[in-house]
């Protein structure tokens, strides 16, 4: 073949390989959208509900409480407004009189768009976190249920060919639904596309390293493969019977690299090195610390980190505005975090914030140390919620909507996911799978 | 209970009404004549109920709970049972990991670092492989097993000559055969 040809013919069949769909190891056909705008999405998530009222409205006590008329944003960096002046509770030292401060110069309001009222979809608990991670209405979801309808991760993983340590769901902790969101249990998709789970506040306690944290390491070559090649007689033995079990589908290598990543947990939690915020004094913002370690370790595609204590607002409204405060000192660190501590993703990450629910517009009955009253989640103020997102090809200083205004629902927060990392939405959208009406926010 | 409570009020009667100097003998007698009349306790004997062995794996269908598995684990490894607070808290650990898989083979690998786990000696295996393979099997499965994985692990086993007991064992451990029963 002359040399001529043989480049015409290698650049044909290449053209070709990247024209023609994309086979995944299902089998199954999908057609590449090539659109990614970021190499890397983190989405978190506030469950438990924020109440509209003081996150976006910025009105703290102002609204909240009766007869108490200050008004104030307490969430600076993600939100562009003055602080309270007055009442200051949210704070660190003896009763939060010390606001924490800033860690963004700008605000990621001013890095990014804002969807200033989003429709929520569900007003209970897990129900939010559901319609957020699957994209739909969860009107059938059971508590303590496996997620009915496909996860995010599991159409990154089956849509986009992503591997099973490029998705990652970071917990709050083990309660409830939590440590089974990372995949659903819908017969075409499932544990096969799931992703790797922490709830680390758990994993690397020290009753957890007591069990885990001191495992014996054996030779991958001499010990390791005929371990497994026994194993896989084992379990091809088992199938005969009809009995199978589908795994997460961590390859080897990737299951020695997470081992290695929980070694290093161990020892750094040990040695108080993880990358945790400044200051650090609810569970929320360990996750977050944690979450930051597995962005380092592993640069995942895609990471959904789920913050939870803000929920204190059903018995204690003070304890509320502290966890509000908190959260958004959390998200300031990891944004942070990823810009400066890990090249690999600065610069195109993206971030996307959204809370699983709001709260009531009235409030309890249940008055807390400063004599405020509580908020639960269960009326249409609750269905008010926000999403905010930054990042590549993301419009900076902009904002969408506006209060009693809404545009975009909780659902949409799933597709935009993936359209950020190269899933067209309309092939997700064509199963019927997501909510009616859900759309991606990118362009 | 009850039929002490009689006997002592009994006792008491009597010593009242008798004179000092026949106290002893006769509360002595009374005594030995009540105890007499008490019901015999049954002996009470602890013992392990015989376990049916499986027919096949295919009468498993049934998959364990994370806390059967740590239990029937821990006591398959150190044959010994393990504490309700270890069950529960080990539980809770792998709730708190996406991937079981991997997490029971961190949890095994821990195991295997701890002392009392009761392993054949490499030596005994190689010695009699077919043994080995019937115990194994019958530990880890409750069955015995068929001609054709006998010979299919035998071979396996006399042509890898960095694989031991814990190896095998612990190839056991996270197969999915023992996910069921």
């Amino acid at each position: 073949m002359k040399r001529r040809s043989f480049i015409q013919r290698t650049a044909l069949t290449a053209a070709g390989a990247l024209a023609s769909p994309y086979i995944l190891p299902s089998g199954r056909l999908f057609s590449r959208s090539g659109n990614r705008s970021a190499d890397h999405v983190v989405l978190v998530m506030f469950a438990g509900g924020v109440r509209h009222q003081e996150s976006i409205g910025m009105r703290y006590l102002d609204d909240a409480q009766i007869g108490e008329p200050y008004p104030g944003n307490i969430m600076y960096n993600m939100l562009t407004g003055a602080p309270p002046t007055q009442k200051i509770v949210y704070g660190t030292g003896e009763g939060g009189i010390n606001p924490i401060p800033a860690i963004l110069n700008q605000s990621l309001h001013q890095q990014g768009t804002l969807y200033s009222e989003v429709t929520a979809l569900s007003t209970g608990h897990y129900g939010g976190l559901n319609s957020i991670l699957q994209g739909a209405s969860v009107d059938a979801q059971g508590l303590r249920q496996r997620p009915q309808k496909p996860t995010i991760f599991e159409y990154l993983r089956r849509h986009g060919g992503y591997s099973a340590s490029d998705v990652w769901f970071v917990g709050n902790g083990i309660g409830g639904s939590i440590p089974l969101l990372n995949h659903s249990e819908h017969p075409d998709y499932g544990v096969k596309y799931g992703a790797n789970f922490f709830a680390p506040t758990v994993t690397f306690h020290p009753i957890c390293e007591g069990y885990l944290g001191n495992g014996k390491v054996y030779h991958p070559e001499n010990e390791l493969a005929p371990m497994y090649q026994l194993k896989a007689f084992l379990d091809n033995t088992f199938q005969q019977f009809g009995n199978s079990l589908d795994a997460l589908g961590n390859t080897e290598e990737e299951k020695q690299n997470i081992k290695t990543f929980m070694d290093l947990m161990y020892e750094k939690t040990q040695n108080g090195t993880i990358a945790l915020p400044p200051v650090a004094d609810n569970g929320d913002l360990y996750t977050v610390g944690y979450a930051c370690e597995v962005l380092q370790h592993f640069k995942p595609a895609f990471l959904a980190v789920n913050l939870t204590a803000v929920d204190s607002c059903h018995s204690d409204f003070s304890s509320y505005l502290a966890a509000l405060h908190r959260a958004d000192h959390a998200v300031g660190h990891l944004w942070n975090y990823i810009q400066s501590q890990i090249p690999d993703m600065a610069g195109n990450t993206t971030i996307i914030i959204v809370p699983e629910c709001g709260r009531n517009d009235e409030p309890n009955a249940i008055i807390d140390s400063n004599g405020w009253r509580a908020y639960d989640h269960s009326d249409l103020n609750s269905l008010r919620i926000f999403g905010m997102m930054a990042g590549p090809q993301i419009d900076a200083n902009v904002t969408i909507g506006s209060e009693g205004s809404p545009v975009g629902k909780i659902s949409d927060v799933m597709l935009t996911c993936a359209d950020i990392l190269g899933i067209d939405p309309q092939t997700l959208i064509a199963t019927g799978l997501p909510a009616e009406g859900s759309a991606s926010w990118i362009n | 209970m009850n039929t002490q409570d009689s006997t002592e009020t009994s006792k008491t009667r009597v010593v009242e009404t008798l004179k000092p100097a026949k106290e002893i003998i006769l509360a002595a007698l009374a005594t030995g004549a009540l105890a007499s009349c008490r019901k015999e306790e049954p002996e009470v004997i602890y013992d392990i109920n015989n376990v049916q062995l499986y027919g096949s794996a295919a009468e498993k269908d049934k998959l364990k709970t994370n806390e059967q598995y740590v239990s029937i684990l821990f006591t398959n490894l150190f044959q010994t049972a393990i504490s309700s607070e270890a069950a529960f808290e080990l539980n809770q650990c792998l709730l708190s990991i996406g991937d079981q898989e991997l997490a029971r083979e961190v949890l095994i690998s821990n195991f295997f670092n701890q002392q009392g786990v009761q392993l054949p000696a490499v030596e005994e295996m190689n010695a009699d492989p077919d043994s080995f393979i019937i115990d194994t099997y019958k530990r880890f499965f409750v069955r015995i097993p068929s001609e054709a994985e006998i010979t299919w692990v035998r071979n396996f086993i006399q042509s890898n000559p960095y694989l031991t007991p814990e190896l095998v064992y612990f190839a056991f451990a996270i197969s999915n055969e023992y996910l069921y029963y």
